[in-house]
């Protein structure tokens, strides 16, 4: 779990510490559909999913974008999380590895909260994009 | 087919009891060991309450709460058909095991584009408004969900 991370602690151009997942599981996406609810047969259904035009099944955006949110918690204590947005830029097909990586892009003081953006990244094991996005966390201060 | 004139349109609020069981099954379906997502204990310790809902955990309540059924049946998607383009979750107050929200979803845009390759596909851009039984906004929630034509 996150250790408490200061605001003074972070500088803007400063790496997140990267997760690597995987390797993606059939089973893994099983499990996913049954734990979010999203039964699009598409994540489950070899059949299903060459029948649309699919090379067979596909994980759920959803699965890698919680890669994304669990390498944040991982750095940041999941309180201190307060926006995390993302665009589903590529496929995840089963047996691909998946490395969330980031950095930060800015820090300010608003209204109270000591603020850093991160701009995040999700890529496979050849370097293809996944999910590209970024998050917002208010930082406790030392001061 | 996509349709426009969809847009604007607010859906009736869906309400979802946020359930301890379902935080930890999302925490061991994505792999996150973090412990407090399935221990109490550990939760307190590191400040919370009780166990916090994992980042992406409203797609629960999105799915399970017909919000996403209801958008799809309702613009005449083929769900077949139907990528995830994009998502935001804005976190305004902490959400607990016991907590009851309510999610009002409003398509705020409906789009037709054309890929670099020519094929066309629509892009539908939702948001959802949740609050808890005390009626405190406690997150926001924006999709965009892409039909490919």
């Amino acid at each position: 779990m996150a250790q408490e991370l200061y605001y003074e602690d972070v500088q803007v151009g400063q790496a997140m510490p990267p997760l690597t997942k995987g390797p993606v599981a059939k089973l893994q996406l099983v499990m996913y559909a049954g734990a979010s609810g999203d039964f699009n047969p598409l994540h489950t259904d070899d059949d299903f999913a060459k029948a649309v035009g699919m090379p067979g099944v596909i994980a759920h955006g959803m699965l890698i974008m919680g890669f994304v949110g669990q390498a944040i918690t991982d750095w940041i204590p999941r309180k201190n999380l307060k926006k995390l947005g993302v665009r589903f830029a590529g496929m995840t097909y089963p047996g691909e590895t998946i490395t969330v990586s980031g950095t930060v892009t800015d820090k300010r003081k608003d209204n109270g909260s000591n603020l850093i953006t991160c701009e995040v990244t999700a890529a496979d094991q050849n370097g293809g994009v996944k999910i590209s996005g970024s998050f917002v966390a208010a930082l406790p201060s030392r001061g | 087919m996509a349709d426009m004139s969809k847009i604007g349109k607010e859906y009736p609020a869906v309400s979802w009891e946020v359930e301890r069981g379902k935080i930890r099954e999302m925490a061991t379906a994505i792999g996150d060991a973090n412990p407090i997502y399935k221990d109490k204990a550990a939760a307190i310790k590191e400040g919370y309450k009780d166990i916090p809902i994992t980042p992406t955990y409203l797609t629960v309540p999105a799915m399970g709460g017909g919000n996403m059924l209801t958008l799809v049946g309702d613009l005449g998607i083929n769900v077949a058909m139907v990528l995830h383009g994009e998502e935001e979750y804005e976190f305004l107050s902490d959400i607990y095991p016991g907590d009851v929200i309510t999610g009002t979803c409003r398509v705020v845009n409906v789009e037709e584009k054309t890929t670099k390759k020519g094929s066309k596909m629509d892009l539908v851009t939702t948001e959802v408004l949740y609050t808890n039984q005390r009626g405190e906004a406690v997150a926001k929630a924006r999709t965009v969900i892409v039909e490919r034509k």
